[in-house]
């Protein structure tokens, strides 16, 4: 089914590309801190590699060893390039998040994970081939010899086998079949890796020797990038924790499987315009409190004093895992918070005009943008989809709120044809909607799209068709 | 330093083999080996000096067989895999043993003949041994005058100009541009010291350091002694012990010692001195 | 705006490249023989050649003194040009199965006697200057040359080669 429950008024409707963009500014600067971070990430590894040649490290490839070696060397400087990236990408530092978004951050750390893990199995094999062919070893006993010789090799051998634990219980098809806890946990052996792979390269690495340029460049990254993981992973999720003091206030049945809970706090007009962001919550009850759940604000932060007392409430359907216990939540609990992470917010902006679609419990953040995010009464369209009108989650306060603002509403209702790629609801999808059907003007508009990932990349797929551009899309996924 | 400017390119002869990891050079004036040689015909000059050469090679290769832990087959590799014990090892591995433990004890653990894994390795010694070696087959050929390089170690006798009195002039290269030189030693000739040993902290073509040179204060050591090993394993201990060794050397040995920090700095005894 | 970011990408990583490659061609000029040793294949037949002569040789050359043993060389490698006393010598090395099987002078020319200049660096502890050699007055070369590959590159390996 398919139903448009508001017309925005006909009076204040206008093109908005005569209209002063106030986000132009912004965007602009966004997409130059995307290029930027960019040239960064390439520089870093061309860096890796000149401080090698700044070394004389062609001069290696005047001999079949030294070109094996050389190979092997290069190809361990940009896997340990790759690997601190990909930390500092999971690193959650403002500049990124602003930038690319948490989850952009983390598709690209995660694309990372296989080249990062090839490169250092090149550098170990490569090496111990090029020292084996020099010293008339193969390359297996040349292995052994380094283990057995060399300080701190044998650390190095650890590192190695965890890399490739965490990359293969990182891989899609392995990931699916743990808990999340088990990766989780596993994930962590990154840091073990990391650590137990410096030190190789520090003691016997020839070109991180005493007193070079290397040793002092990448004795900065390594120290910087530790520093990044421990100031935003750790002591601002600490910080927010004391300075927010929250605690549960209540919990609301919103549908059958889907709660609201709602919690106070203090210093929370400083968290005003996160709405559809999100920050990663710690309900600290007992059997509950080690489960992180990533979730959206699912309205803006209300404070109602000067000292920012006010509440904050997010929206959640039962997952699975520890999110089935959060119906059951007492109130004063307390709750420990990071964030607020992602792009999904004005922050992202860059035309007058917006489209919001939301799917499912992905509807939430969706009114929390609408609430919080500028336009002009008839620049703004929310589609919200579902099975059933009972799984339009928060859809009277969506309604309350379109009617204020002046945005058009629609409710695509009912199931997915079948075997057919949409998004869209059968009748809709035969009646030959598209997004553009539901508003004309989204070519020229940000469009904001929250649900599952599959249903999302469908959304996608079809904004792309109707003329958006790649920096006009901004959506969050729903999974980890 | 003597002058050398009375040597030409046909003054020395020279043979070169592998052997121990590192590559070996014998070089003998020509007038040396007795007979006037024609460059390029293989004269009675060149037979002697090939000859010599595979005496010279004959020695290493003895020591190389012993000694060296990279032939599974060796006696060194069979005591390190635990398989013979000390005690019923070769006398020759035994008195090199006791050596290398009087060395240990005179420089105050500097210099060890344990690896860091508590593997024995007696190579620390062994090539200075063998050098020494190939010294008295050189002598007790009737060859007075000769040099042997053994991967950068030096053992001179006599003179680069047989009868003259000049010594042999032995370059030290510069550990931060390899194909320079640093400074210069006269070895043989009227000078006592007829041995000149550089140790470098860095090894397997610069990418990896030697075991115990993490955060080696020196680059490179070069130690001039009378004999050989005295040379190789002081060079060695300052290598690895630093500043504190380096005085420890100079003040119990008569030597004399080139020491290039890492920042390129230099630390010289008198008889480096210009 | 990926163009964008595509196009200084390529420039600054072009760039920085090209900034380590030029101040490491001055620390190693052995650089130069980067070429060379990737032609290692022709150099091996070239030294074929050269070595199944046996003994004779020419005196201006003294390449002479290559053996028989060359023709079973597994790897040859050639060094780079090295000036000492008796000008540019630059050196190749025969390898089987790790070890050095033979050693032979490329290149041996009177043409450029260049010295080379040695760095004097003054110790702070030192009241004077080292004793300052060039590789034209030495007879020997002391220095850790301790695998093949140190060994190719040093000039010891040139002295050996001009000696032969």
């Amino acid at each position: 089914m398919n139903t448009q429950l508001l017309t925005s008024r006909p009076e204040v409707r206008r093109r908005s590309g005569g209209a002063v963009n106030p986000f132009r500014g912004q965007h602009r600067r966004r997409l130059l801190r995307a290029d930027l971070l960019t040239v960064l990430f390439w520089a870093s590894l061309a860096g890796a590699v000149a401080l090698w040649l700044a070394d004389g490290g062609m001069a290696g490839f005047a001999t079949v060893a030294g070109s094996f070696t050389g190979l092997g060397i290069v190809a361990g400087l940009a896997g340990m390039d790759l690997v601190l990236l990909m930390l500092l990408l999971a690193a959650r530092i403002p500049l990124i998040d602003h930038t690319v978004g948490h989850d952009r951050a983390l598709e690209f750390h995660r694309k990372l994970g296989k080249p990062a893990l090839y490169l250092l199995l090149a550098h170990g094999i490569l090496i111990a081939i090029g020292y084996g062919m020099a010293e008339g070893l193969d390359p297996v006993s040349e292995a052994v010899a380094l283990w057995v010789l060399v300080p701190d090799m044998w650390l190095a051998y650890i590192s190695m086998l965890l890399f490739i634990a965490v990359v293969v219980t990182s891989l899609v098809a392995v990931r699916r079949r743990f808990p999340y806890e088990f990766w989780y946990a596993v994930h962590l052996l990154t840091y073990a890796a990391v650590l137990t792979a410096l030190p190789h390269q520090f003691s016997v690495g020839g070109l991180f020797a005493e007193g070079t340029w290397q040793r002092w460049y990448w004795l900065a990254l390594c120290i910087a990038t530790g520093a990044a993981l421990l100031y935003y992973r750790v002591a601002q999720p600490l910080v927010a924790t004391f300075r927010h003091q929250l605690t549960v206030k209540r919990v609301v049945r919103v549908a059958p499987g889907v709660v609201s809970v709602e919690m106070s706090g203090l210093g929370l007009d400083q968290l005003a315009g996160s709405g559809g962001r999100f920050f990663i919550w710690r309900f600290l009850a007992p059997g509950l409190w080690w489960h992180p759940h990533p979730f959206s604000l699912s309205a803006d932060p209300v404070s109602f004093d000067a000292a920012g007392q006010g509440t904050l409430r997010i929206t959640v359907r039962n997952l699975g895992g520890g999110s089935a216990q959060l119906a059951s939540l007492k109130p004063g609990t307390r709750v420990a918070l990071e964030g607020p992470y992602g792009l999904f917010s004005t922050a992202a902006r860059s035309r007058n005009h917006v489209v919001m679609v939301g799917a499912g419990i992905g509807i939430t953040p969706i009114r929390a943008l609408l609430e919080s995010t500028p336009f002009q009464p008839g620049n703004a369209t929310v589609i919200l989809r579902g099975h059933s009108e009972s799984e339009l989650y928060l859809g009277e306060e969506i309604l309350a709120l379109c009617q204020q603002r002046g945005a058009t509403l629609f409710h695509l209702t009912g199931s997915r044809p079948a075997g057919v790629r949409t998004w869209l609801p059968e009748s809709s999808a035969r009646a030959g909607h598209r997004l553009a059907s539901f508003d004309p003007n989204v070519s020229d508009a940000d469009v904001y799209v929250c649900g599952p990932a599959a249903w999302a990349q469908s959304v996608l797929q079809d904004a792309r068709a109707a003329g958006v551009r790649e920096d006009q899309l901004h959506y969050e996924r729903f999974d980890w | 330093m003597q002058p050398t400017s009375e040597l030409d390119g046909s003054a020395l002869k020279a043979r070169t083999f592998g052997s121990m990891g590192t590559v070996i050079s014998l070089t003998v004036p020509a007038r040396a080996l007795g007979t006037a040689v024609v460059p390029g015909t293989a004269g009675d000059g060149e037979r002697e000096l090939d000859a010599a050469a595979a005496a010279v090679e004959r020695v290493f290769a003895r020591a190389d067989e012993t000694f060296s832990l990279y032939r599974p087959d060796s006696e060194a590799s069979r005591l390190a895999r635990g398989e013979l014990s000390l005690r019923d090892s070769s006398a020759g591995m035994r008195d090199r043993y006791a050596d290398a433990l009087s060395w240990r004890l005179m420089t105050e653990g500097a210099f060890s003949p344990e690896r860091t894994d508590g593997v024995l390795d007696l190579s620390g010694i062994i090539k200075g041994y063998a050098i020494g070696q190939a010294g008295e087959a050189l002598r007790s050929r009737g060859i007075a005058d000769w040099c042997v390089n053994a991967g950068g170690d030096v053992l001179v006798m006599g003179s680069p100009v047989p009868g003259s009195g000049a010594s042999w002039a032995a370059g030290v290269v510069d550990p931060l541009d390899r194909s320079a030189l640093l400074s210069a030693y006269a070895l043989g000739g009227p000078c006592t010291r007829r041995a000149l040993a550089t140790s470098g902290s860095a090894e397997r073509g610069d990418h990896i350091w030697t075991a115990g040179s993490c955060g080696a204060e020196f680059a490179q050591v070069s130690v001039a002694a009378a004999d050989i090993v005295t040379a190789d394993v002081l060079a060695t201990a300052i290598v690895a012990g630093g500043t504190a060794m380096l005085h420890r050397a100079t003040e119990g040995w008569d030597i004399d010692v080139l020491a290039v920090r890492r920042t390129g700095e230099l630390l010289a005894t008198p008889g480096f001195r210009a | 705006m990926r163009t964008r970011a595509a196009v200084s990408a390529v420039l600054a990583s072009g760039g920085i490249l090209i900034a380590g490659w030029q101040s490491g061609v001055h620390i190693a000029d052995t650089s130069s023989s980067v070429a060379s040793g990737a032609a290692g294949t022709t150099g091996a037949t070239g030294a074929k050649a050269l070595g199944t002569d046996g003994s004779s040789g020419t005196g201006t050359t003294g390449a002479a003194g290559t053996t028989g043993a060359s023709a079973k060389a597994v790897g040859t490698y050639a060094g780079p040009v090295v000036q000492t006393r008796f000008g540019s010598v630059q050196v190749q090395i025969s390898v089987r199965a790790g070890k050095i099987t033979d050693v032979t002078a490329l290149q041996l020319t009177d043409a450029e006697r260049k010295s080379v200049q040695i760095s004097n660096r003054a110790a702070p502890l030192l009241r004077d200057e080292v004793l300052q050699a060039q590789s034209a007055d030495v007879q020997t070369i002391s220095g850790a040359t301790v695998t093949s590959d140190a060994y190719l590159n040093s000039l010891q390996a040139a002295l050996d080669a001009a000696n032969l």
